[in-house]
């Protein structure tokens, strides 16, 4: 049973005991039906509304109102059943045979059948469709059979203990194979699913509208109603600029935004009718990785004395205004299994400089930076202006000057997206930080198995820090093919100490994933899979 | 009015020069546990989100922005002087030519220019300058073209031509004087206009690169924190505001003294 | 000021008949016209190419799209990506002539239908910027002349400092004041005709401290100036004089201005667009450029040339109007 409405009841009643009578209009402590919410989103606007083409967070954001997955999690980060009822495992873990709930429709009238599982499957590993994350997510995936109406039957090239946690995700949400054989552009316009709601129209640099399903009958396990949901309609708008954001929900043009800036979110507190929803992602952690391919960071006293010449409490504490609590680990909060080791990660110049020291680079430039053989210690550190804030980039530039103090010479350089990528793919950085949103530990083979260093065909690759660790490979190859909870759990957390015994990252603080809401809107809560708000149990108090 | 202007420029060339003499603080100094301070005796313009102190950033950025400002205005209004004259002075296919081409530069928008510019070359306050002043070269230029155009129709221009003066001697008489008046304008407003520019390039993340103490990135780096610390963009914004006015003014002035002569 | 055909209207041998000289002018404009567009789409064309990113990955959905060696391959295919240079060059030229400014990478839809829905939120806005712009300059000037001494020098004050705004941060501020503060405004766009204020006022504010500074000059000039002179002589009062000869003046290089302010909107329509999240060409323009979206980019330009082309036609007729010294010579 979800907590958090029953909570936010509690909290808007103890409201209206302590503001005392002269209650003017009748105030509901029930859901009523009714209203349509507008929400103003600060990330960039999808090229397409089916998460199945491309894969990233803002088309999560919008298509958890209508479409769902075989699958979701539960708060306590438990798998819990979905569009499938119930599922099993094979014994020697080479398929998984899942059951459908009974009696599901697409809003197009298509009823949810084993043949919609393998429809979709086939759609996200269909190299036309040009899926990113569903795509790696089922790597294994060898093929799915139909074996009843109502059960699907997944077969695997090798045991994948990381699928029920990809099937959760939005990017592997399950639409209407009717749907699906439609041109891609039709796909995206309008993608059909069961959710709580359809897409009814999108005007581009304008809005998505989405419209209730009035035959909605599955929610996930955990949710707070049965039923339809009580919104008649979501007006989804694209507001990139924070500031305009900020004031549009004072001004009551919008009722809940996103990517709030952390002094907006103290701004807040004591702003009237406005109240924050706080919602980490799962995945890593925000980190800095420092490319260990290269010199000067191949060697890791450098890389340790980087670390160490970082004083990131200072910066996060001023800059986030305490919204954001530090991260020693790799991982971000919300995982079960997180190794986090403090004492790895203290700011000391003293050491980073004996570190350097020892490393050899012991003559100084004017500047003050350090010399080798000639070569000055300097570190490239491309910045993506599109997924980074303002309030991270400051924490860059404030790690470069304490790095200075120990003789680093960092180059900062902001770039748009494009180039961002065609740096990092052209191996032409020595830091980097870049956000990974998946949900569970697998995670972690994605960014630090040796296999996350060989380059997509566009270039890409996820293993920035380029560990190439035989022993790391082996706990998280073993760990993927694990069916014990616990032998998993005890092989992350081994494979998480390489990683930060290393020095392969810097683990900066949690993924911060903050909204405002106007005080009206009620019975908000985030789906745990990857923390996108579900507006189904949502009701406007109007 | 003037001695003030004078009085600005004066500061602001110290500035330029030699910052240390009036702000000996280190611009890149952080204390992160000191930031988003107001303005306060111990720092007169209040502290940054890192904690730097605004004055000094001010100071020392002096001479990038107003290099940004004079070196895009001097960019853009030499080309547009060539073409201008070229245009307006030559035989007429030229002028046709060049006004073609004028127009083909013309039709980009500015920010297509910086844009494009930019992103081949990378951020940076050379690349800004040099994309700033090649997008306000063809808009200046067509002013001169007409300016001159104007000239050249004038009656004393054409008694000039009756009495055999050379080309050369009728540029430099009369049509150069005549057009320095608009020049001046546009020059004194060119680099008031540069600088902003070159903030707006930084607001769409294309510009001056960290932790560089400019104005227009420090203007673009405070606008998250407006309604907090007004403190963080009013300065920066206040110095754009007089280094635009001050040149302006002189240049009005110097126009004045010319104008009387 | 002169238009750019004036010229050869001044030099022009004496042709018989006013239509003639009429069809010469439209033929010659219309060639213009077209040099034009195609030198811009050409340009265009070739500097998108420097840019680093490759456009079959742009096709894909952007570079971190992980796009498999297949998808990559049939998207070079489908789009003529793998045939030389000159050869892409000569092809895009064919089919612009046919009018298909082609589909555009990112948005997958056609280009031509992409630039109409956000065409009109543009010019509405420019225009109506101009509009407000050239008419806060007008009063700033009159009332700079009239108003002795302290009102110029306030106006000119002013004007100095609304020309030295940068958008973004003016944007920012009138929302602070007239939404959050005050509450009259929205403070993004909205139905209807309050939501145009404040993105019209963030990029008329400044054009007008522009324009207001430039015809500030015109007008002093025109002001000492022998016809005015004259007609004070004659015993014309100060409004006719005003009116009649010295606005006319001052006017000849703001409308020249017009053109140039027409660009300078574009530009600024970026930010302000994206600030007061507005369908726009501006904001389009931008994602596009930063996308390698070399259809859409290429057509965006297409339309501002073309759009330019015809500020400045009308500008240069309405000089002709204007401008006594022309009218005299044609």
């Amino acid at each position: 049973m979800n907590r958090t409405l029953p909570s936010i009841l509690a909290a808007a009643s103890v409201i209206l005991l302590a503001s005392g009578c002269a209650a003017p209009a009748a105030e509901n402590s029930a859901p009523v039906s009714g209203g349509t919410l507008v929400y103003a989103s600060g990330d960039a606007e999808p090229t397409c509304l089916d998460p199945h083409v491309g894969g990233n967070y803002p088309q999560a954001l919008v298509s958890s109102q209508y479409l769902e997955s075989l699958v979701s999690k539960n708060s306590d980060g438990e798998i819990i059943p979905w569009l499938a009822s119930e599922w099993e495992e094979a014994d020697d873990g080479l398929s998984w045979t899942f059951t459908l709930q009974d009696g599901v429709t697409f809003t197009d009238g298509t009823p949810l059948t084993s043949e919609a599982v393998a429809a979709n499957i086939a759609h996200l590993k269909d190299p036309e469709t040009k899926s990113s994350t569903g795509y790696l997510a089922l790597a294994k995936v060898a093929s799915v059979e139909e074996v009843d109406e109502l059960t699907a039957r997944v077969v695997l090239s090798e045991p994948d203990s990381a699928l029920l946690d990809s099937l959760s995700q939005p990017w592997l949400a399950i639409e209407s194979p009717r749907a699906l054989e439609r041109s891609e552009e039709e796909n995206c316009e309008s993608p059909v699913g069961t959710g709580p709601f359809v897409v009814a129209a999108w005007e581009r640099q304008t809005s998505i509208t989405l419209e209730r399903n009035d035959d909605y009958s599955s929610p996930p396990a955990d949710a707070g109603h049965e039923g339809v949901a009580y919104l008649d309609a979501i007006e989804w708008r694209f507001l990139p600029d924070s500031a305009s954001r900020y004031a549009a929900l004072q001004a009551g043009t919008v009722d809940l935004i996103d990517n709030v800036q952390p002094d907006t979110i103290v701004a807040a507190e004591t702003a009237d009718g406005i109240s924050e929803f706080n919602a980490p992602r799962p995945g890593a952690s925000n980190r800095i990785e420092l490319n260990s391919s290269k010199a000067p960071l191949d060697d890791v006293r450098v890389r340790e004395a980087f670390v160490r010449s970082a004083n990131v409490d200072d910066a996060v504490t001023s800059l986030f205004f305490g919204t954001a609590p530090r991260s020693y680990s790799a991982l971000s909060s919300v995982e079960k299994d997180v190794y986090s080791d403090p004492d790895l990660f203290g700011y000391d110049q003293d050491a980073a400089a004996d570190l350097l020291d020892e490393a050899g680079w012991t003559e100084k430039d004017s500047d003050g930076y350090r010399v080798k053989d000639g070569v000055t210690l300097e570190l490239d550190f491309p910045v993506s202006t599109n997924q980074s804030i303002p309030a991270e980039q400051s924490l860059y530039e404030q790690l470069q000057s304490t790095a200075k103090e120990a003789g680093f010479k960092v180059n900062l350089s902001p770039l748009d997206l494009t180039s961002w990528y065609t740096v990092l793919g052209d191996n032409d950085y020595d830091l980097v930080s870049a956000p990974y949103t998946k949900a569970g530990p697998d995670v972690l083979r994605i960014l630090f198995h040796s296999d996350g260093t060989v380059p997509a065909p566009s270039g890409y690759f996820a293993n920035h820090s380029q560990v190439k660790d035989p022993e790391l490979d082996a706990l998280l190859d073993e760990a993927a093919a694990s069916s014990d909870a616990d032998e998993r759990a005890d092989l992350y957390q081994q494979a998480q100490r390489i990683v930060l015994d290393g020095y392969f990252i810097l683990p900066l603080f949690d993924q911060q994933n903050h909204y405002l809401r106007s005080d009206d809107v009620k019975g908000l809560r985030a789906l745990p899979s990857v923390s996108t708000p579900t507006l189904y149990d949502t009701w406007l108090d109007r | 009015m003037e001695v003030v202007s004078l009085l600005v420029i004066a500061f602001l060339a110290v500035a330029a020069l030699a910052p240390f003499l009036l702000a000996p603080g280190d611009p890149l100094a952080i204390d992160p546990l000191d930031s988003f301070q107001p303005p306060s005796p111990a720092h007169v313009f209040g502290t940054d989100e890192s904690g730097r102190d605004i004055f000094t950033r001010i100071v020392h950025g002096t001479g990038a922005s107003l290099t940004i400002g004079l070196a895009a205005t001097a960019i853009g209004l030499g080309l547009a002087l060539v073409f201008g004259l070229l245009a307006g002075f030559g035989p007429r296919w030229l002028d046709f030519g060049t006004t073609r081409l004028l127009e083909v530069l013309f039709a980009f928008p500015g920010l297509l220019f910086a844009l494009l510019f930019i992103v081949v070359y990378g951020p940076g306050v050379v690349t800004s300058t040099i994309a700033v002043g090649l997008s306000t070269a063809p808009g200046y230029a067509r002013i001169i073209r007409s300016r001159v155009i104007q000239v050249r129709t004038s009656p004393f221009l054409e008694a000039s031509v009756v009495l055999g003066r050379s080309a050369r001697f009728r540029i430099a008489r009369h049509v150069l004087p005549n057009v320095a008046g608009s020049l001046f304008v546009l020059a004194t407003l060119g680099v008031g206009q540069s600088i902003v520019w070159a903030s707006s390039l930084s607001y769409l993340g294309l510009g001056a690169v960290p932790p560089a103490a400019e104005w227009g990135a420090m203007l673009s780096a405070g606008r998250t924190y407006i309604s907090s610390f007004w403190w963080m963009t009013f300065f920066p914004g206040l110095f754009i505001v007089l280094s635009a006015a001050a040149t302006t003014l002189l240049g009005r002035a110097i126009q004045q003294r010319g104008r009387e002569s | 000021m002169a238009g750019s055909l004036s010229v050869d209207l001044v030099g022009a041998p004496a042709r018989s008949g006013a239509r003639g000289r009429l069809i010469r002018w439209a033929l010659l404009r219309a060639g213009g016209v077209l040099f034009v567009l195609w030198a811009v789409a050409t340009v265009t064309f070739f500097a998108l190419q420097l840019i680093p990113g490759d456009p079959a990955e742009a096709i894909l959905g952007g570079p971190g799209s992980q796009a498999s060696a297949e998808a990559l391959a049939a998207a070079r295919a489908e789009y003529g990506l793998d045939a030389p240079l000159p050869v892409q060059y000569l092809a895009y030229l064919g089919r612009l002539a046919t009018g298909d400014l082609g589909t555009s990478y990112a948005l997958r839809d056609d280009v031509a239908s992409v630039i109409l829905d956000v065409l009109g939120p543009t010019l509405l806005l420019a225009g109506l910027s101009l509009l407000v712009a050239s008419l806060i300059a007008l009063g700033l000037a009159m009332w700079s002349t009239r108003g002795g001494r302290v009102a110029a020098a306030v106006g000119s004050l002013l004007e100095i400092v609304a020309a030295a705004v940068p958008h973004f941060w003016l944007a920012i501020s009138l929302i602070l004041l007239f939404s959050t503060t005050l509450g009259w405004l929205p403070p993004v766009s909205v139905p209807g005709g309050l939501g145009l204020v404040l993105p019209v006022l963030t990029l008329a504010i400044p054009l007008a401290g522009f324009l207001g500074q430039v015809m500030r000059e015109a007008l002093l000039d025109a002001l000492d100036s022998p016809f005015v002179l004259a007609a004070r002589a004659r015993g014309e009062g100060d409004g006719g004089v005003f009116w009649r000869h010295a606005l006319r003046h001052a006017a000849i290089p703001a409308i020249g201005l017009v053109g140039w302010a027409f660009g300078s909107l574009v530009s600024g329509a970026v930010v302000v667009e994206t600030i007061f999240a507005r369908q726009g060409l501006g904001r389009s323009l931008l994602s596009a450029v930063q996308g390698r979206d070399v259809p859409l980019v290429i057509g965006i330009v297409l339309v501002v040339a073309l759009a330019y082309m015809l500020v400045t036609t009308l500008t240069d007729l309405a000089d002709r109007v204007v401008d006594p010294r022309l009218k005299a010579r044609s």
